[in-house]
C-alpha cells in the first residue's frame, strides 16, 4: 500500500530576509513497517546550499541555506511511502507476546545497562520539552499501573484515559505551553497529549519516545476529501525490553498501524521539529502549513 | 615578619612546627630583606600596573556593568620542581585521558557498551550534545586545551578538584600575572631560578598557526568571544593579541559552503581555526540554543563538514561532569592501562544504589553537587550548613533524579602566605593548571593561575572576589635568568623582555598583527560600529549644542524687543525639533501645541523612551562604543563611563531649574568633546578611523542641512534674522571663524555662503562633502580607476550641485513670498543624496549576503 504525502511550509516575513539557515526534517525514515519509495523537496526561493545527513536518532535532515533577499519562503516536501501490510499484521502477534511482561519486570530491566536496552535508555530521562513530572501528573498516571499488571495493557488503559479525560482543542496551546498547563486545563492537541504521556510515563521509569508523522484521514461518508486538510501528527512509543518499541496514539485512542506514517522520532518535539530556521533581517514571521496524505489508488 | 604567621590547615610555606619549608627559604629571605614597608610599596605598584594595563574581571549581573580591577598578591606561590614534575605528569595524563574519553563519547561509546560506565552518566548530563556525535572521528586530538583545578589536602598531597574542558579561562590572567611580577618584583627573584613560560607559549602558538596550514596562503585564526560584557573579556582581548588571533564575536561570522567566514571590510575571509570562549550551547542558534545571540547559525554544520578547527570542540562540556569522577580510575586503566597519577576528591555518584545510600546517610558530612550546572537550581549544597528541613528537601530531589547528583568529600584547602592589610597571613588557595596539545603530547604550562580566597571561606572563585597569585616553580635544574644584562640601563620593557616569556609578546606583535590590522581586515561589526560611532557622536554633540542655545535664548528673553525675542525663540525651538527629529515637538498645533517649552526641552534631553532625545542617542552611542573598547586607551573608557554615569544621575533627578539644565548640558558637552578628541587622536586609519570619519561627516552634513533649512530659508525682520544667524553660527562652531573671515556684521547672504558654499571653510557643507569624496577611496572595495562607486555617485552629484550654485540664486525669494525656495530645494536634494550614499555604503560594506 502506497501513501503520497504533500507537506508545504510557508513563512511570511515582515521585512526582507537576506540570509536564512534552515533545518528541515521532512523526509520519512524507514521502519520495519514502512519504506520510503520516493522523496523530493523544492523551495521558493531556490536554495543556495543543501546538505543532507542523519542525526543521532537516525532521522533524515536537510540543512538549507538561502542567500537571496526574500519576504516569503516556501518549502514543499513530497514523499511516497510504502506500508508493509504483511509485516504490520505479523507484528500483531508480537503485541500479544509483549503483554506478558509486567510493569515491574519492564522497569527493572530498564535499570540495567544491558546491550539490548542501551539505545532505549536515553528516552528515560527529562529532555528539552519533557521536564520532571509534577506529583499530580505522576499520581494521575500511576492509577493505571500496578507492579504485577501487564505493562502493555496499562499503557493502553492510560492512553484511553487521556483520550477520555482531555479534549482536542486547537489554538489553546503552542509548542511553548508547559505540560502542567495542558494537564490542568485537560485540553490540547496531539503534540500536547504526546508530551504529557511521555512526561508521565518517564516519571514511572519507562523509556518513551516522541514520534512525529502523518495520519491518513477519511472524510465523512458521501463527501469528497479536500486537498490539504490533513495535518502533521504526533504520538508516543514505549519500549518493552525483549520486544522493542510499541506505538500508542492518545489523540485517537488507537494503536497505530497502517494509517500512521512515521516521519521521525526522538526524545520530544525538539528532536523532530519539521522545520526550524534562523533568519537575518526580520523580526516577525507568519507560518502557514499545509499537509495532504492520500492513498495511492492504483496500488490500492 | 612571620612571627605571628599561623595556619589552621596545611600551609605551603610553614610546616606544623613553624619551620619554613626548604624550597621557600630563599624567597622568605628575599621577603625579609625587602621588609613589610617595601612590600606594601610593591603591592601598590602591582595594583597600579594592573590598572594601567586595564586588567579587569567583570562582575556578572552588576547593574552598573562595573568591572573590577584584577588583583595580584605580591607573594608568589612557590613549588619545588620535583613536586611539580609529579603534578605535571598527572595533569598531562588527565588531559590525555579526557581526550580519549571525549573521542569515545562522541564516537563508538565503547565505555558504555562494554559497561565501564553506566550510560546514565552521559545521557543525563546537559553537556552531551547529540548534534556533534560522530563528527570528530577524523581527529586524533580534538581536545586542545584542558585546565585542571588542584588543591592540596591535609595529607600534603595535591588533589584534583575539578576539570575545565569546555572553554577554560585563566591563561591570559596567568600570563599577565607573570609579566607584572617580572616588572614589579625583580627583587624577589634574587638567587632563585624560576621556570619560564616562554617555550610553552611558543609551542602553543605554533600549534595554532599549524591549524590553518591546510588552506592556501595566510591562515586566519580567531578567538570567538561573547563580547565586552563577559566577565573575562579582558582576557579574550589580551590572549587574542598575545596568541596572534583575531578577536571576533558571533555577529562577525558567517557560515556557508561548509566553511566559516569572517565578515571584513574587504569582504568574506575564510577562517581556519576558532579558539572558542563562547559557551558551547550558545554557539549555534540553528542547532543548539535557539535563543542565543552569541553564536553563528550553521556553525555545527561547518564542523560536520570539517570546514573549521575548533579549540575546544563543541561537546567538550560533557567532560566537566562530576558523575564521571568515580569512574575515572577505571577509565584510566581502560584507555591508558595506567593508574591515575593525581588523586581526586572522593566522589559518590547517586545513580548507583550503594553510593546513593551512602550519600543519603552522610548528607551532613558531604558536599552535594549536581553533575552539571543548570539555571534551575544551585549547583552545590554544603551538607553541614543545611537545616534538617533543607536536608529532607535535598534528599527528595536526589531520590527523584539520582543520576543528577554526586556527593563529594568536603575539600580542605591548604593555605599560602598572602599579603593583606600590610601583614602576611595564611589564605586558602586553588591552583588552575593548563595543558595544551602540542606536537605529540600534552604540554603542561610550568606555572599556573593561583586563586586566593578573600577570607577563611571554603570557596575560592573568580566571581566571589579574592585575589590571585603567580605560581613559581623553582629548582636547581632550571637555567638561571640572566640578570647581568639588566645592568646596562635599559628601558623597563626591554629589561622585562629578557625575562621569562616576554619575547613571545614582542614577536607576536611584530609578526602577525601587522597584516591583521590593515583596514581591509577589520571585522565588519567593528567597521559598522565605528561608522555609527562617528554618526552618533556628532548627533549628540550637535543636539546638545542646539539644546543649550535654545535654553539660553529662552532664559535671556527681553533684552531689546519683546516681539522679536518671541520670534527668535519660536525659530530656535522649531529648529531643535527639526534637528533632533522629535516630532511633533515645537511644531505641534492645536492640542499638541507646546505650552511649557522648558518641559518639552527637558523631555528632549532626558526622556529615554523618546526617539531622538539626548539620552536615547547616548544609548545608541553606547552600543557603537562598546566594540571600540579595545581600540581606545583606558582613559577613553573612563571618560565615557563617567559621562554616561553622570548624565544618568542628572536625568534621573526631578526636572532641574533652567540654569541647572544649562549647567548639565555644559558638563556633557565638555565630556563629549574630550571623548571625541581622544578618538580622533588615538585611532589610526588602519584601525578604522576612516569609517568613523565618514560617519561623522555624513552626520554633520545632514545636521547642518536640517538646521539651515529651518533657520535660513525664511525671511525675518532684521533683528530676528541677526539673532537666528548668530545662533546658527554658534551651534555650528563657526561664529569665530565667520567673524575672522568677514570682519563685518552678520547677514544672510554671507552666512549662507560661508556655511554652505565656501570651499575654504572646513565646516561648510560643500567642504564636508568634498572631504567625504576624498575619504571614500580609502575603503578597500570597488576601487575603480575610471568610474565612481555606487556610494560615491550621489555624493559627487551633491558636490557638483553645490559647486555650481551662486549665493544670489540661493537667497532669492520667490514671487513676493518670504521663502527662499531655491535654497530649500537645493538643500532638500543634497539631503536625499546623502541618505542614498549612506544606504549604498552600508549595503556594500556591512551586509555580506550577496557575496
Amino acid at each position: 500500500m502506497l501513501y503520497q504525502i504533500y507537506h508545504s511550509t510557508q513563512f511570511l516575513y515582515a521585512q526582507n530576509v537576506t540570509l536564512s539557515h534552515n533545518l528541515v526534517r521532512l523526509k520519512p525514515r524507514n521502519t520495519p513497517f514502512q519504506t520510503l519509495v520516493d522523496f523530493s523537496i523544492s523551495t521558493d526561493p531556490t536554495v543556495s546550499e543543501m546538505d543532507n545527513y542523519d542525526d543521532y536518532f537516525g532521522n533524515h535532515l536537510s540543512h538549507i541555506l538561502i542567500r537571496e533577499g526574500h519576504q516569503h519562503l516556501k518549502v514543499i516536501a513530497r514523499s511516497c511511502v510504502a506500508m508493509d501490510i504483511a509485516a504490520i499484521e505479523a507484528h500483531q502477534l508480537t503485541h500479544e507476546f509483549a503483554k506478558v511482561l509486567t510493569y515491574e519486570q519492564v522497569v527493572s530491566a530498564l535499570r540495567t545497562n544491558n546491550a539490548d536496552i542501551l539505545d532505549a535508555k536515553q528516552y528515560c530521562f527529562p529532555s528539552h520539552f519533557i521536564s520532571h513530572a509534577s506529583r499530580d501528573l505522576r499520581n494521575y498516571a500511576q492509577q493505571s499501573f500496578e507492579p504485577s499488571k501487564s505493562l502493555y495493557e496499562s499503557v493502553e488503559e492510560f492512553m484511553g484515559r487521556i483520550f477520555n479525560d482531555f479534549s482536542f482543542v486547537s489554538g489553546f496551546s503552542d509548542i511553548s505551553t508547559p505540560v502542567d498547563e495542558v494537564f490542568a486545563q485537560r485540553k490540547g492537541v496531539c503534540q500536547d497529549f504526546a508530551h504529557l504521556a511521555i512526561t508521565a510515563l518517564r516519571s514511572l521509569g519507562l523509556a518513551v519516545r516522541y514520534v512525529s508523522g502523518y495520519l491518513e484521514t477519511t472524510p465523512p461518508d458521501g463527501e469528497i476529501k479536500l486537498f490539504g486538510v490533513d495535518a502533521s501528527h504526533a504520538w508516543f512509543s514505549v519500549f518493552i525490553p525483549g520486544f522493542g518499541w510499541f506505538d500508542f496514539d492518545p489523540t485517537n485512542n488507537i494503536i497505530p498501524a497502517h494509517q500512521h506514517i512515521v516521519l521521525g522520532y526522538g526524545r520530544d518535539f525538539g528532536d523532530c521539529s519539521p522545520m526550524q530556521g534562523v533568519v537575518l533581517g526580520s523580526g516577525s514571521s507568519y507560518l502557514n502549513v499545509m499537509v495532504d496524505v492520500t492513498r495511492d489508488e492504483l496500488e490500492g | 615578619m612571620f612571627d605571628d604567621y599561623k595556619s589552621s590547615s596545611y600551609d605551603e610555606m610553614m610546616d606544623e612546627h613553624g619551620t619554613i619549608r626548604p624550597h621557600w627559604k630563599t624567597i622568605v629571605d628575599n621577603l625579609e630583606e625587602l621588609g613589610l614597608d617595601n612590600l606594601e610599596v610593591k603591592r601598590q605598584e602591582i595594583e597600579w600596573r594592573l590598572e594601567d594595563n586595564g586588567v579587569t574581571y567583570n562582575v556578572y549581573n552588576d547593574p552598573s556593568g562595573a568591572s573590577r580591577p584584577w588583583s595580584l598578591d605580591p607573594i608568589p606561590l612557590v613549588l619545588d620542581e620535583n613536586e611539580w614534575k609529579i603534578i605535571e605528569a598527572g595533569v598531562a595524563q588527565r588531559a590525555k585521558l579526557l581526550n580519549l574519553l571525549f573521542k569515545d563519547i562522541y564516537g563508538e561509546q565503547r565505555i558504555v557498551k562494554e559497561g565501564i560506565i553506566p550510560s546514565e552518566v552521559i545521557l543525563t548530563h546537559s553537556g552531551f550534545l547529540r548534534e556533534v556525535h560522530g563528527i570528530y572521528d577524523h581527529l586524533a586530538y580534538p581536545m586542545m586545551i584542558v585546565a585542571v583545578d588542584l588543591a592540596r589536602g591535609p595529607d600534603g598531597k595535591m588533589w584534583v578538584i575539578s576539570d575545565r574542558a569546555q572553554a577554560p579561562s585563566g591563561l591570559g590572567y596567568a600570563v599577565e600575572n607573570r609579566l607584572t611580577m617580572n616588572s614589579a618584583l625583580q627583587v624577589l627573584y634574587k638567587n632563585i631560578n624560576v621556570q619560564r613560560l616562554y617555550s610553552f607559549f611558543e609551542h602553543f602558538k605554533e600549534i595554532l598557526l599549524g591549524l590553518g596550514k591546510n588552506s592556501s596562503g595566510n591562515s586566519l585564526n580567531v578567538l570567538l568571544s561573547p563580547g565586552p560584557h563577559n566577565e573575562t573579556y579582558f582576557e579574550h582581548s589580551y590572549l587574542s593579541s598575545f596568541l596572534g588571533l583575531t578577536l571576533v564575536q558571533g555577529q562577525d561570522l558567517l557560515a556557508k559552503g561548509g566553511a566559516l567566514w569572517l565578515k571584513s571590510l574587504k569582504g568574506l575571509r575564510r577562517i581556519d581555526a576558532v579558539v572558542r570562549r563562547v559557551d558551547e550551547s550558545y554557539c549555534d542558534p540553528l542547532e543548539l540554543r535557539s535563543e542565543s545571540k552569541l553564536g553563528v547559525a550553521g556553525l555545527v554544520q561547518v564542523l560536520r563538514k570539517r570546514g573549521v578547527t575548533m579549540a575546544n570542540p563543541l561537546g567538550s562540556g560533557i567532560l566537566e561532569n562530576l558523575g564521571l569522577y568515580p569512574f575515572l580510575p577505571q577509565l584510566a586503566r581502560y584507555f591508558l592501562d595506567e593508574e591515575l597519577l593525581l588523586p581526586q576528591v572522593a566522589t559518590w555518584w547517586c545513580g548507583q544504589e550503594k553510593e546513593r545510600e551512602y550519600v543519603l546517610e552522610n548528607l551532613h558530612l558531604l558536599t552535594i553537587k549536581t553533575i552539571d550546572r543548570s539555571a534551575d537550581e544551585p549547583s552545590f549544597y554544603v551538607g553541614k550548613t543545611l537545616s534538617l528541613q533543607a536536608r529532607e528537601v535535598l534528599k527528595n530531589k536526589i531520590l527523584q533524579q539520582p543520576h543528577r547528583y554526586v556527593g563529594q568529600e568536603e575539600v580542605m584547602f591548604a593555605t599560602a602566605p598572602t599579603f593583606i592589610d600590610e601583614k602576611i597571613v595564611p589564605r586558602k588557595i586553588l591552583i588552575r593548571s593548563f595543558a595544551v596539545k602540542t606536537s605529540e603530547a600534552y604540554e603542561v604550562m610550568p606555572g599556573a593561575l593561583v586563586r586566593v580566597s578573600c577570607d577563611d571561606a571554603l570557596i575560592v572563585t573568580g566571581q566571589g572576589g579574592g585575589s590571585s597569585k603567580d605560581l613559581w616553580i623553582i629548582g636547581e635544574d632550571i637555567p638561571p635568568t640572566t640578570l647581568t644584562q639588566t645592568m646596562n640601563g635599559m628601558s623597563q620593557t626591554l629589561y622585562a623582555s629578557l625575562l621569562p616569556i616576554v619575547p613571545t609578546m614582542t614577536s607576536v606583535f611584530k609578526s602577525k598583527n601587522i597584516s591583521e590590522n590593515s583596514l581591509e581586515n577589520i571585522p565588519t561589526l567593528r567597521a559598522e560600529n565605528l561608522f555609527w560611532l562617528g554618526r552618533y557622536l556628532m548627533r549628540t554633540i550637535t543636539s546638545a549644542r542646539m539644546v543649550r542655545l535654545t535654553l539660553k535664548t529662552l532664559a535671556n528673553a527681553t533684552r531689546y524687543d519683546r516681539n522679536g525675542d518671541e520670534k527668535v525663540q519660536e525659530v530656535l525651538c522649531a529648529a531643535l525639533t527639526h534637528l533632533s527629529m522629535t516630532y511633533p515637538g515645537f511644531l505641534g498645533t492645536g492640542d499638541q501645541k507646546i505650552t511649557k517649552p522648558i518641559d518639552e526641552i527637558w523631555s528632549v534631553m532626558a526622556d529615554p523612551n523618546r526617539i531622538g532625545s539626548l539620552t536615547q542617542v547616548l544609548t545608541m552611542l553606547l552600543g557603537a562604543s562598546s566594540s571600540t573598547k579595545n581600540l581606545l586607551p583606558l582613559e577613553g573608557w573612563r571618560i565615557y563611563e563617567r559621562l554616561m554615569r553622570e548624565w544618568s544621575d542628572f536625568t534621573h533627578k526631578q526636572q532641574p531649574t533652567q540654569r541647572d539644565m544649562i549647567a548639565g548640558i555644559d558638563k556633557l558637552l565638555v565630556q563629549l568633546m574630550a571623548y571625541k578628541a581622544l578618538i580622533e587622536e588615538t585611532l589610526f586609519v588602519e584601525q578604522g578611523l576612516v569609517l568613523y570619519d565618514i560617519g561623522a561627516r555624513l552626520e554633520r552634513a545632514g545636521l547642518l542641512i536640517a538646521k539651515a533649512r529651518s533657520m535660513l530659508t525664511s525671511e525675518y525682520e532684521p533683528f530676528v534674522e541677526y539673532e537666528v544667524l548668530e545662533a546658527l553660527l554658534g551651534t555650528s562652531e563657526s561664529l569665530n571663524a565667520y567673524r575672522a573671515h568677514y570682519r563685518s556684521s552678520i547677514e544672510i547672504k554671507q552666512v549662507s555662503e560661508f556655511l554652505l558654499l565656501d570651499m575654504q571653510f572646513p565646516k561648510s557643507l560643500i567642504s564636508e562633502i568634498s572631504q567625504l569624496l576624498k575619504a571614500l577611496p580609502k575603503l578597500p572595495k570597488f576601487k575603480h580607476e575610471m568610474y565612481l562607486s555606487r556610494y560615491e555617485e550621489p555624493l559627487f552629484e551633491a558636490f557638483s550641485q553645490l559647486r555650481l550654485e551662486k549665493i544670489d540664486h540661493l537667497c532669492e525669494k520667490q514671487g513676493g513670498t518670504f521663502v527662499r525656495e531655491n535654497m530649500d530645494a537645493v538643500l532638500s536634494s543634497v539631503a536625499d543624496k546623502l541618505i542614498i550614499a549612506a544606504i549604498e555604503l552600508s549595503k556594500t560594506y556591512f551586509s555580506h549576503y550577496d557575496e
